[in-house]
């Protein structure tokens, strides 16, 4: 049974990696021979400086999700090459990391820290970030998205991940707008926004007052999502929201999704992702399907 | 270390209008709990409700044991947990508190509400270690103060007020203050609780010189300190209360 999958030229052993966020190495409660079997590991998104992450409450719970607005907390990006890059290349498995930066200039300063380093397979980019010069975030701008994934390109020799909004008129636009750039594949989608009233305090229940919405309840806006961009573009759709069991990931890699990323789940279940793994080889061998890529957007 | 357990519930018994005592059977969990730590549960397999929800470890001695209060969607479905059924569990999480060292003379537990839960495990870790062990206790009622007679079991001296006056002093924790002996070399502080109960002792303890540790309560996703969603402020920026915490130093934490 073959499950490896490619973006450019960069070989996955199976397509179950795990999104940006909700995947990372805390003291000793971190599965090593688990992360091992993932196709790839995607670590929390970093920043040019630290950051402190947003005033809390920073999550709530929703119907079968949560809206989180946690700010991208992380201890910047030399912070993280120093002291957490060889630690996840050591797994074993493609690193990708996830960068996104208040400005042009930010991205290109981080792809050029990354670039020259053999531990960074792949670079992720976090375009759901509000810039500078745009009134809204550059994933919400199919001029703004092209323009950070060319200077990217222009920088790197890794591959490009550009990782979408889904809070946009068409999604799919922004993908095509992404791919013209050089972008190597897209990631989608990043969460929804919203918002949780508190009633009797008339507040909201985020101290960010807005977040993003994520978990198994945007899954169905997600397959459809996966399945409009994946008739625009030619690059792999690398796909994450709500998957939470094999059966949701398999909705994604049959809309035409190339890998899938479990995220929000790992927090209620760790095992999630080894167990979408496991789920989709079963599935692969009761549907008599010997090689995942017969099956990647393959929608009767 | 493996902290995804599946464990039998023993028992889930109603004690009063709103407080249940969950027990779960040893699996390999209850010999690895330290007083402080917390586990979370899966309520259900289901997504409804979303989140597992933390328990401060009550007692692990023979099996886990779970004091909870039902506040809301969660607890409500715990409640009604049936005896045989199985529960996901992952734990021991967080910081564990740290014991008092031999010179501390008088060693005083201050809780709040059901935040009194992690101090029945400190308590059982600190009897006949030659420490005076002082339970403040503060409740909105009688219903809330069931369960001191295990802490005299212990050897705890047991001060009680209530909101209500049912019991013990009317009023806050914080009338009972006077029981604690001022002394920063050999009196220790532990608290947990609802936030204003904490900030007070925290004060206390700020006039007075006197160490101490508090366990916090957030909301939590993951429980490991991966999403950074329970921080709350230290004096170190945001920490994670699931990782960094539960268990943090008196004075760390910025209320």
């Amino acid at each position: 049974m073959n499950l490896s999958v490619k973006i450019a030229n960069l070989k996955f052993s199976n397509p179950v990696t795990v999104a940006s966020g909700t995947f990372g190495a805390v003291g000793e409660c971190w599965d090593l021979k688990a992360a091992k079997q993932l196709g790839a590991i995607v670590p929390k998104t970093v920043t040019l400086l630290p950051q402190q992450g947003n005033l809390p409450p920073r999550i709530v719970e929703t119907p079968s999700g949560m809206v989180n607005a946690i700010g991208i907390e992380n201890d910047g990006i030399d912070a993280f090459i120093e002291n957490k890059l060889s630690m996840y290349a050591k797994i074993g498995v493609p690193v990708i990391v996830s960068i996104s930066g208040k400005s042009d200039e930010e991205f290109q300063i981080m792809a050029e820290k990354l670039a020259g380093l053999s531990s960074v397979s792949a670079i992720e980019l976090n375009l759901s970030c509000p810039n500078l010069k745009h009134k809204v975030l550059v994933a919400q701008d199919a001029g703004a998205t092209q323009q950070v994934v060319a200077l990217v390109r222009k920088i790197v020799n890794q591959p490009i991940i550009a990782k979408l909004s889904p809070n946009v008129t068409s999604i799919a636009d922004i993908a095509a707008a992404a791919e013209a750039a050089g972008a190597d594949a897209v990631s989608m989608v990043n969460t929804f926004q919203a918002m949780v009233i508190d009633v009797e305090k008339r507040k909201s229940m985020i101290g960010n007052f807005t977040g993003g919405l994520s978990g198994p309840a945007i899954r169905p806006i997600a397959v459809n999502m996966v399945y409009q961009t994946a008739q625009r573009i030619k690059i792999p759709i690398m796909a994450m929201g709500g998957i939470s069991n094999a059966e949701d990931a398999l909705q994604f890699l049959i809309a035409g999704a190339t890998m899938v990323a479990v995220g929000t789940m790992s927090f209620i279940d760790p095992n999630t992702a080894i167990k979408v793994l496991d789920g989709i080889k079963v599935y692969m061998r009761k549907h008599k399907i010997n090689d995942i890529k017969d099956l990647i957007g393959f929608i009767k | 270390m493996k902290i995804q357990h599946q464990l039998k519930i023993i028992s889930n018994k109603k004690i009063t209008d709103k407080l249940y005592h969950l027990v779960l059977e040893h699996g390999k969990l209850a010999a690895q709990v330290k007083p402080g730590q917390f586990v979370e549960v899966r309520i259900q397999e289901s997504l409804e409700p979303f989140f597992r929800r933390p328990f401060s470890v009550f007692r692990s001695q023979k099996a886990v044991e779970i004091f909870y209060e039902v506040r809301g969607k969660g607890t409500g479905i715990l409640s009604s947990q049936v005896k045989g059924a199985m529960l996901d569990v992952m734990g021991p999480l967080g910081t564990a508190f740290t014991l008092p060292a031999k010179k501390i003379k008088q060693v005083v537990m201050i809780g709040g509400g059901i935040g009194v839960a992690p101090f029945m495990a400190l308590s059982d870790a600190l009897k006949n270690r030659g420490h005076d062990l002082l339970l403040l206790y503060g409740g909105r009622s009688k219903e809330f103060t069931f369960n001191m007679a295990e802490f005299k079991k212990n050897g705890c001296k047991v001060f009680i007020s209530t909101d209500d006056g049912s019991v013990g002093v009317k009023g806050r924790v914080s009338e009972l203050f006077d029981k604690i002996e001022i002394n920063p070399d050999t009196t220790m502080l532990y608290t947990c609780g609802p936030r204003p109960m904490m900030a007070s002792v925290q004060k206390f303890a700020q006039e007075h010189g006197l160490k101490g540790q508090c366990s916090c309560e957030e909301v939590m996703a993951c429980g490991v300190g991966v999403c950074l969603g329970c921080v709350v402020k230290t004096t170190a920026g945001y920490k994670t209360v699931c990782h960094d915490g539960p268990v943090f130093d008196l004075h760390e934490i910025v209320w």
